[in-house]
Parts: structure tokens; C-alpha cells; sequence
């Protein structure tokens, strides 16, 4: 579709864009003490670009602006996810101690920027829109980690992720670059054909081009031989900024590399099980199960030594790649399913963690875990709720996280008996994640005097803690409109034009 | 005279040398050498690709989109070390470890 | 096949070997050019007397006396006005492709192009009104904020600097 008739598919992008524009240009106007402003500005942008995105209902795949990108049910999902993670955080940052005394007006700005990218990666069916949405989002990334310029430990934050990430986007580009001179084409639709014609002899540049490709996804999304970044990032950079990379670009990291390797190794039927068949004598099924174990059991066994709430969740957030990325091998619609279905709750949960840390910090002025004692006592609401998000996370029920889990050992387990040893090994995990998750609920309630001073923190702070725990526990007991939601957004694989 | 090979042996031997630079050296820019050196061998690789291989104009498109991708990442890590220097006194990157218990 | 082997067969005016012929070509331009090079400093080695005193070993042996190391550090304002250059220069690269085909794709490529170059120019207008471009960075309007610490210097009493045009922000 050409350039023009294309513009009427990519409103809900056009909105953000136009956000990104209005939000610099009033930032320009702003003083350093109305810069704040700036976020009612994105904020409002972002309900717009919600409301386009809801009007927009795409029946099936419609490739736009020369066939670089793609309007369709599965990334218009994500793109909801991207909005409501972005809105989320950017009113977290305004709630935030850290962001105080810093000019912001560029914070908001950039993270509505972010968006675009994101919504790009969701998107594009074109190496160059792939290389080129990454980079934006790795590019802002970079600047948010390091924000707070006068922290030595943000400053520190931001080197190391401009070096791991500028490192792995240049071995992913390398591989990019073979995957080229195999196919002669940027076109997702078009490379999945080419290959499959490609003869056995080209199977060795075939797989190193993918184990580079897979190096700089696997930086973005934080799977295990790539993740040495995560957890000094995480703890370094700004909390709001933590709580967004590790949801949002995880999030897009994992569209794309649903999209990617599914559009690329596809044999044209639709999310049918001999997918990957077209690179025969590599056990792709086999690499991706083993990483996603080594993710899961690296990122939960690092996680119980944590002594700092951020890296816990840094460390945590990696044993969470590693459960969704168990659906990625099964090659189903419902391992695809089901990792989106666990995004989402992933989301709520991740989110309300680090809502409820940013609160502990501006009131208790820790990060410590072993600070937290007591608090459960000090202030019912916020044990109550830490419990709630701790719970979620390792996946009991009555919690959504449980559903979530579900979900994905159901599609293991539904998928053959080559995947019942991943599906143990995610268990065990969950058990030993249940170790350090509950450390912290011990500490707030077992730990320290129990001294009253009946804390509730301030209305925006509150209510954004109990909007990331209401669907917390509700999707834990009633799933079924999420889950159709997820459904209906699955088609969206097609084999070429 | 030069066919596609030469310039895939120079663009692998640039990857090395990158990927060499980026793995022994200490210093911040250093390292950022190194990786722009694998962003050009990826370029290199485009546009012999698309020059030779009888492809279209992809590749040369993909390799402008490169070159000014890097020039953006280039410009916002310089940024970032510099503010690492005007912080700690130092761009080295082994004694930015704040963050390391 | 060496190239010496090919070069002996210079006359032969063949496809296959052109490639090796210009290649040779070069390597005894190359070959030459080392030779010319080698020969006189290998002369002056053998020949010259050496006898090394601390003046003889000085950088300059009859001009002024070395002082300092020689990595200097330049002024942090290069490096931000050669970061905010690179950027602008490199977006560049888009026009000259549009600029060959323009005629064929007409006013809607112009209209792209000229939202391009409005977006730039935006952020032109961004680092302009942040003071980035100034070279003297208190009199600028954000003063007080992105470069705080260069005016709480220019404030003290104490200092006998000539006191900053303030402008209000």
C-alpha cells in the first residue's frame, strides 16, 4: 500500500508523533518549575492515541507504508500494553522523590517518544523498520537510565547499557547484513520464501546470521547469555525508569520476536507446528527451550542473594523472560496465546512492585529489603498490597500471575512430550521463586517493632497501587474477558502477498 | 576488478577487529570505537551485497539508515561518558563499579 | 599463481590476468616507495655519529622548552557543539536521495521531505533555546537550570568577575 493511503491505518501513531512534537515545543515555552507539565501533556496524548487505536479494529494483516509495517490484531494488543505501561509510569515519575528537582519536561517527552518506537518494533516487517524501531527504543533507553546527570550511580547505569546495548544492536546488524546476502531482501513475507528455497549449504551462514540476530533480541528482552546488563541498569537508573524497561521494551522485544523468527521460519501455515522446519539439522526448538530454562533458573537462583528491592526485581524480571520465552518453542497459537496473556499480567504486577517501591522510598527512604521490616505494621496498606504483587508474582492463586503460569505450562504440556521436562523445570523455578518473593512479605510483617503509624500514601500514589492490584487479583479469578481479548488478537499470521 | 568476496573478508576482518576492540579495551570511547567499527562492517557487507549480489536498493538504503543510527547512538554515549567524567573523573569503564556490592 | 609470475607476462593482454597485472602495478609502487623510504634512514643509521645528551633528546632542540603532557583537554563546549554538528550533518544523508528522484515523486515527497526538515528544525530550535549553542553559557534564559552551577559561581560576592548580564527567566 502506498505512502498515502497508508496514513489513514497509522493514526494511533500519527497521535503519538504529534504528542512527541507538541509536548517539545511546550517544553521549550515551560520555566524549570512548570516543566513538570509537560506530563499532563503526554498523558493526554497518550489517551488520544488510545482512543484512535480503539477505534481502529484491523479484520486481518494490512501491510502499509510500502510494505515496511503491518496493522494487525496482534500488534494492536501490544500496542495497548506499550500505552498503558507508558501512561502508568509517566504518572509514577510524577509521584516520584528521584524526579523531584530535576527539569522533566524532556523525561516525558522522550518516554512518549519510546512509545512510537515500540510500536514500530510490534510492527515492522522490514529489517530496516526493525533495526530502525530498535535503536529508537534502545537510543531513549540510554537517556532515561541515565537521567538523574548529577547520580554517579545513574551516570554509571547509562554507560553500561549504551555499551551492551550498542555491542549487541551491532552483532544483531551483522547478522542482519548475512541474512541480506542470503535472501537479496529486507521483506519479512518475502525472506520466509527465499530461505525455505535455500540449500543445505548455506545452513551455516543461515545459523550464525540467526545466533546474531538472536543476540540482540535477546539483549532487549534480557534472556540469559545477553542479561549481564539488567541488573546494574535496573538498579542504577531512576525507579519509574526501571519499572518502564522492565515491562515495556521487554514487551515489544518479545513482539518482534514472535513476528520475527515466526514470519522468517514459517513454512506458510499459520502458527502450525513443523514452523521452524525450514532450517533442518538446527534444533532451533531445542536452543530456545534451553535458554528459556537457563533464564528462568539463572535469573530466580541470582535473585534470592539480592539485597537491594530493585535488583531483586531486576533479577526477578529476568526469571520472568524466561517463563514467557518457554512459549516461544512450543510454536502454537497457544504458546503465542498464552505469552501474551502473560504480558499483560505481567504487566499489572511487575508495575504495582515497583509503584509500591517507589512509595517505600519516598516515605521510608530505602531500598533495602531488609530495611522493610515492620512496614506491614506501619502501614497496612502498603504490606497488604506488596503482599498482593509478591504473591502474583510467584504465581499463586488466587492471583493473575497463577492464571498467567497456567497458561503457559498448559501450552507446554499440550504441545508433546518434548516439553514436559521445560514444564518441570518452570515449576521448580516458581517453587524456588517463592523462597525470595515471600522474604519480602517476611520482613514487612515478621521483622521489627509493630509500632502504628497507620500510613496511607498520597491519593495519586494510592490509586496507582491499587489500579496495578485490582487486576492483579481480579484477573486471577476472572480471566475469561482477558483471555478472549488475547484470542481474538491471534491472527495474525499470513503467508505472504 | 574486485569481487563480492574482498569485500565480505574485509567486512568479517572489521567485525573482528570490533569485536576484539570492544572485548580488551578499558576506555569508554575505546570501546565505542570498536563497536562502530561492527556497525561499518555490517555496511560494508549491505552494500557489497547489494552492489554485486544483483539486489535491489535495499542495502544501500538499509546502510544510510545505519550510518545515521549510528551517528545518533554515537552522539548520545559520548554524551553519557562525558557526564561519567565530569562525575567520577574517569572513563574508564572497569572503575565505574558503584553498582556492584 | 604469484605475482611475480604475472608480472613477466605483462604483454599479454588478458581479462583473467588484469586483475593480478594492476595489482602489480601497485605492489612495485608500493615496493618502491618502501625502498626510497628504507634506504636513506638505513644510510643515516650506519653513517651519521650519535651522541645523546639531555638537549640532544628534547622535543624541540633549538626552540622553546616542552611543558606539560601532550593530551591536552579542550574545552567541554567543542564537544558539544561537534555532537549537536555530527547530528545535523548526518540527517543530510536523507535529502540527496530524495533530491535525485524528486521530480518523479512529486509534491507529496516534497511535503515528507519539508515535515523532515521541520522536525529537525524543531530540534534545532530545542538546542538553540537551551543554550547549547551559546558559547557563554550564563546569559542564556535556562541559566538557572541546565547550567546552574556556572551562575552560583558568577553570584558570589566574593568573586571579582564583572557580574552576569542575569537575564530573567
Amino acid at each position: 500500500m502506498g505512502n498515502i493511503q497508508s496514513i489513514s491505518y497509522f493514526l494511533p501513531e500519527l497521535m503519538v508523533i504529534a504528542t512527541v512534537v507538541v509536548a517539545l515545543i511546550a517544553d521549550l515555552v515551560y520555566s524549570d518549575r512548570n516543566s513538570y507539565k509537560v506530563g499532563y501533556l503526554v498523558i493526554a496524548g497518550l489517551v488520544v492515541a488510545s482512543f484512535t487505536l480503539w477505534l481502529s479494529l484491523p479484520e486481518e494483516t494490512t501491510p502499509i507504508f510500502l510494505n515496511t509495517i503491518v496493522v494487525d490484531p496482534f500488534s494492536r494488543i501490544f500496542k495497548f500494553v506499550f500505552l498503558l505501561a507508558t501512561f502508568i509510569v509517566v504518572l509514577m515519575s510524577m509521584n516520584s522523590d528521584e524526579l523531584k528537582g530535576v527539569r522533566t519536561g524532556e523525561y516525558y517527552t522522550l518516554m512518549a517518544a519510546m512509545v512510537l518506537g515500540m510500536s514500530l518494533m510490534a510492527s515492522s516487517v522490514d529489517l530496516i523498520m526493525v533495526y530502525l524501531s530498535i535503536e529508537i527504543v534502545s537510543i531513549i533507553s540510554f537517556i532515561l537510565a541515565g537521567y538523574l546527570r548529577a547520580q554517579v550511580r545513574s551516570n554509571e547505569a547509562a554507560l553500561k547499557y549504551v555499551i551492551y546495548g550498542a555491542f549487541s544492536s551491532g552483532l544483531m546488524l551483522y547478522g542482519l547484513s548475512l541474512l541480506y546476502g542470503l535472501t537479496g531482501t529486507t521483506k519479512l513475507f518475502q525472506l520466509s520464501g527465499s530461505i525455505s528455497s535455500l540449500g543445505p549449504g548455506s545452513n551455516l551462514t543461515l545459523t550464525v546470521s540467526t545466533i546474531l540476530m538472536l543476540a540482540g533480541f535477546g539483549y532487549k528482552v534480557a534472556i540469559v547469555p545477553f542479561h549481564f546488563w539488567t541488573p546494574d541498569v535496573y538498579e542504577g537508573a531512576p525507579t519509574p525508569v526501571t519499572a518502564y524497561l522492565s515491562v515495556a521494551p521487554k514487551a515489544a522485544g518479545f513482539a518482534l520476536l514472535i513476528r520475527f523468527f515466526n514470519t522468517l521460519f514459517g513454512t506458510g501455515q499459520p502458527l502450525n507446528s513443523p514452523v521452524w522446519q525450514a532450517m533442518e539439522g538446527v534444533p532451533w526448538q531445542d536452543i530456545l527451550m534451553v535458554l528459556a530454562a537457563v533464564t528462568m533458573t539463572v535469573g530466580n537462583l541470582v535473585a534470592i542473594q539480592q539485597k537491594n528491592i530493585k535488583r531483586l526485581l531486576a533479577y526477578s524480571s529476568i526469571a520472568h523472560a524466561g517463563y514467557i520465552l518457554m512459549g516461544v518453542p512450543v510454536l502454537s497459537q497457544e504458546g503465542v496465546y498464552a505469552i501474551v496473556f502473560y504480558i499483560i499480567v505481567y504487566l499489572f504486577m511487575q508495575l504495582g512492585a515497583f509503584s509500591l517501591a517507589i512509595v517505600v522510598s519516598n516515605r521510608y527512604g530505602t531500598e533495602i529489603i531488609e530495611e522493610y521490616s515492620g512496614i506491614g505494621w506501619k502501614s497496612p496498606y502498603l504490606g497488604f498490597f506488596m503482599a498482593v504483587f509478591m504473591f502474583s508474582l510467584t504465581g499463586i492463586p488466587p492471583t493473575a500471575g497463577f492464571i498467567g503460569k497456567m497458561y503457559l505450562f498448559a501450552a507446554l504440556i499440550n504441545g508433546g512430550s518434548q516439553f514436559y521436562w521445560l514444564a518441570i523445570i518452570g515449576v521448580l523455578n516458581s517453587v524456588i521463586s517463592l523462597y525470595y518473593y515471600m522474604r519480602v512479605v517476611k520482613v514487612m510483617y515478621f521483622q521489627g517493632g509493630r509500632e502504628k503509624d497507620l500510613y496511607v500514601p498520597g491519593g495519586m500514589s494510592a490509586a496507582i497501587v491499587l489500579a496495578m492490584a485490582i487486576p492483579s487479583i481480579y484477573f486471577g479469578v476472572r480471566w475469561s474477558f482477558l483471555a478472549d481479548w488475547v484470542n481474538s488478537s491471534l491472527k495474525f499470521f499470513i503467508a505472504g502477498f | 576488478m574486485v569481487d563480492l568476496n574482498t569485500y565480505l573478508v574485509i567486512g568479517a576482518l572489521l567485525f573482528s577487529l570490533g569485536i576484539f576492540g570492544v572485548i580488551t579495551r578499558r576506555n569508554g570511547v575505546a570501546v565505542l570505537m570498536g563497536v562502530e567499527l561492527i556497525l561499518n562492517a555490517a555496511n560494508v557487507n549491505f552494500v557489497a551485497f547489494a552492489r554485486f549480489g544483483g539486489m535491489d536498493l535495499s542495502g544501500h538504503i538499509f546502510s544510510l539508515f545505519v550510518i545515521i543510527l549510528a551517528a545518533a547512538e554515537a552522539a548520545v554515549a559520548l554524551a553519557i561518558i562525558l557526564n561519567i567524567y565530569n562525575n567520577m573523573g574517569t572513563i574508564n569503564i572497569d572503575e565505574a563499579d558503584q553498582l556492584k556490592q | 599463481m604469484t605475482i611475480g609470475v604475472t608480472i613477466n607476462s605483462l604483454p599479454v593482454i588478458n581479462s583473467s590476468t588484469s586483475m593480478y597485472r594492476d595489482f602489480g602495478t601497485s605492489f612495485i609502487f608500493v615496493l618502491i616507495g618502501i625502498i626510497l623510504v628504507a634506504v636513506p634512514l638505513l644510510l643515516q643509521r650506519i653513517l651519521s655519529p650519535r651522541r645523546k645528551t639531555a638537549e640532544k633528546m628534547s622535543t624541540y632542540e633549538c626552540g622553546e622548552d616542552v611543558e606539560g603532557p601532550a593530551w591536552v583537554k579542550f574545552n567541554i563546549r567543542f564537544y558539544v557543539i561537534a555532537l549537536i554538528f555530527i547530528i545535523f550533518d548526518v540527517e543530510v544523508v536523507f535529502l540527496f536521495p530524495w533530491a535525485v528522484v524528486y521530480k518523479e515523486l512529486g509534491l507529496f515527497a516534497f511535503v515528507e521531505m519539508m515535515i523532515f526538515l521541520g522536525i529537525l528544525a524543531l530540534g534545532l530550535a530545542y538546542v538553540w533555546r537551551k543554550g547549547d549553542l551559546e558559547w557563554v553559557k550564563y546569559s542564556v534564559p535556562y541559566g538557572r537550570g541546565r547550567y546552574r552551577k556556572l551562575t552560583i559561581i558568577e553570584e558570589t560576592p566574593a568573586s571579582p568577575a564583572p557580574a552576569p548580564q542575569e537575564t530573567a527567566a
